[in-house]
C-alpha cells in the first residue's frame, strides 16, 4: 500500500462526492444525476483488484452515509460489495480497452439501483417496479455510463502514473 | 505461517475475503449502533465539515451559474412550442379567471379568519442557503450552510416562502441535512384548515413526478373536505410546529374501508428550485 496512491484516490473520492452533490445535481436530466461514487468504486476495483475495490467502496459508502444515510454503514455495505465483485473481474478481464470496464460499470450501477429499490422501497410496499425502473434506475444507468466514458480513463491514467512512479523508485533501490 | 495473515517479505497482507468479512461485520455493527444511538455522528460530522462542505459551498455557486446558462439555451427551443400552447390556454384562462375572482373574495375572507401570516411571524427564524443535494436519485434531502454553530439542532422545521419544506435530520458544526416532506420516507401529521380534520401527509416519489404528494387517514364523515382546501401542520404532530402551510388538496378518494379517505396534495413550495430557506429555531415541545 503506497501512501501516494492512498492520497490520490482519497482526492478522487472527495471530488466524486462533491461533484455529484453539487455540479451534477445542477446539471441533472429530469431530476436524475449520475452516480460518480459508483463509477469510482467500480473503476478502482477493475483497475487494482478486489481489495482496492472493496476499500474504495467502503469509504465511498461511508462518506455518503455521513451526509445522507439514515443509518451509518448501510451504503458502505452496498458499495463495498459492488467494489469487491467488480474487483473479482480484474484478473479475468483487465485490459486497457475502455469498452469492457464501461460495460461492467453500467451493470454495477444497475445492480446498485436494483438493490437500493429492493431495500429502500420494495420493503415499504412500493411494488410498482416498472415505474421505478423507467424513471430512476434506467435513466441513472444511462447517464452514469455516459459520464463513465470520460471519468474512467482519468482514474485509469492516474493509477497507471502511480504504478510507473512506484516501479521507477523500486528499481532505484534494487 | 497462519492461513489468515500471510507473511510476504516483511509486509503483512490480509487476503481480501477476510478484509471483506471484517468490514461487513463492522458495517452491520455500525448500522445496529446508529439505529439506536448517534454515537459516531460527532467526529464524522466534523470531518465532513473540514473536507467536503467548503468545496460544496464554492461549487454550488459555480454550478448554479452553469445551470442558468444551459437553462437559457434549452428554453429557446421550448419557447416556440410553448407559445402556441399558451395561445390556446389564454381562452381557457379567461374563463377560469372569472371563477377565480369569485374565489378571491372567499380567500381574503378565510385569511382574515385564520391570520396564517401572523402566526408564522411568532416563530424565530434564521435564513440559510442550500449548498448540496442528495447525490442519489431516490431521496430529495439537501444540505444547508448553517449548523450547530449557528444554533441549529435536529428536528428544527425548515420553510421556504410560505410553505413547509421539511425538517433537519442531521447537524454538523457548519452544515445540516434537511429531509424534505416530498421524500418517500417522510411523513407529516397535517390538518385540513377549513374543517380541522387530521390527516397524514406522506412523500411519494412516484406521485411527485406529477408535482403532488400523498395524504391518507383523513376522517371526514360529513364529506366537508373538498379539493383546494388548505392543509397545514397539525397540533398533534410530533416534530413540526403547528400551523405551517403544506399545500392544497388536489384530489380525494374514499378508502376501501369506507372510514378514512386518502388522496393527493399539491405542495406550495417549489422543491426543484430551492436555494434559500428559513429555519424555525423553535422546537416543538415534546412530552418526554
Amino acid at each position: 500500500m503506497n501512501i501516494r496512491r492512498v492520497i490520490v484516490n482519497f482526492i478522487f473520492l472527495l471530488a466524486s462526492f462533491i461533484l455529484q452533490s453539487t455540479v451534477f445535481r445542477a446539471l441533472d436530466f429530469g431530476g436524475i444525476a449520475p452516480n460518480l461514487l459508483l463509477i469510482f468504486t467500480a473503476s478502482l476495483g477493475f483497475i487494482k483488484g478486489d481489495k482496492a475495490g472493496l476499500l474504495a467502496g467502503f469509504f465511498c459508502g461511508l462518506l455518503y452515509d455521513v451526509f445522507f444515510g439514515a443509518y451509518l454503514g448501510f451504503y458502505a455495505l452496498i458499495f463495498m460489495y459492488v467494489g469487491f465483485l467488480i474487483g473479482k473481474l480484474h484478473e479475468i478481464f483487465f485490459s486497457n480497452n475502455v469498452a469492457i470496464p464501461i460495460t461492467f460499470i453500467t451493470i454495477a450501477d444497475f445492480v446498485y439501483g436494483f438493490i437500493c429499490y429492493v431495500l429502500l422501497f420494495m420493503f415499504r410496499n412500493r411494488f410498482d417496479i416498472k415505474f421505478y425502473m423507467m424513471n430512476i434506475i434506467i435513466p441513472e444507468v444511462v447517464y452514469t455510463a455516459l459520464v463513465a466514458i470520460i471519468y474512467y480513463p482519468i482514474i485509469l491514467k492516474a493509477n497507471n502514473k502511480i504504478d510507473e512512479i512506484e516501479q521507477r523508485s523500486a528499481k532505484k533501490f534494487v | 505461517m497462519s492461513p489468515i495473515i500471510k507473511r510476504r517479505g516483511e509486509e503483512f497482507t490480509l487476503p481480501s475475503k477476510y478484509l471483506l468479512f471484517i468490514l461487513t461485520v463492522l458495517c452491520s455493527a455500525l448500522i445496529l449502533i446508529t439505529f439506536n444511538t448517534n454515537l459516531f455522528s460527532g467526529p464524522l460530522n466534523s470531518f465532513a465539515g473540514v473536507f467536503v462542505v467548503p468545496f460544496q459551498k464554492g461549487i454550488t455557486k459555480v454550478g448554479t451559474h452553469i445551470k442558468n446558462t444551459t437553462d437559457r439555451l434549452e428554453s429557446i427551443t421550448k419557447l416556440l412550442d410553448e407559445n402556441e400552447k399558451l395561445k390556446a390556454q389564454i381562452d381557457d384562462l379567461t374563463k377560469e379567471n372569472t371563477l377565480l375572482w369569485q374565489e378571491k373574495y372567499e380567500l381574503a375572507h378565510l385569511r382574515e379568519l385564520f391570520e396564517l401570516k401572523n402566526e408564522y411571524a411568532e416563530y424565530p427564524m434564521v435564513g440559510a442557503t442550500v449548498i448540496g443535494s442528495d447525490p442519489g436519485n431516490w431521496y430529495k434531502s439537501f444540505v444547508i450552510n448553517k449548523g450547530s454553530d449557528d444554533g441549529l439542532s435536529v428536528d428544527m422545521n425548515v420553510i421556504a416562502g410560505s410553505g413547509l419544506v421539511g425538517r433537519i435530520i442531521e447537524v454538523g458544526p457548519s452544515w445540516s441535512t434537511v429531509e424534505t416532506i416530498i421524500e418517500d420516507k417522510a411523513a407529516v401529521s397535517g390538518m385540513v384548515l377549513a374543517t380541522g380534520d387530521n390527516l397524514v401527509v406522506e412523500g411519494d416519489l412516484q406521485r411527485y413526478k406529477d408535482g403532488v404528494i400523498r395524504f391518507s387517514y383523513l376522517h371526514d364523515d360529513g364529506d366537508e373536505v373538498t379539493t383546494t382546501n388548505k392543509v397545514v401542520t397539525s397540533n398533534i404532530s410530533s416534530n413540526y410546529v403547528p400551523g405551517i402551510l403544506i399545500g392544497y388538496i388536489e384530489d380525494i378518494q374514499d378508502d376501501s374501508n369506507n372510514i378514512t379517505k386518502s388522496g393527493t396534495i399539491r405542495p406550495v413550495v417549489d422543491f426543484e428550485h430551492l436555494s434559500e430557506v428559513l429555519v424555525i429555531t423553535e422546537l416543538k415541545k415534546k412530552a418526554n
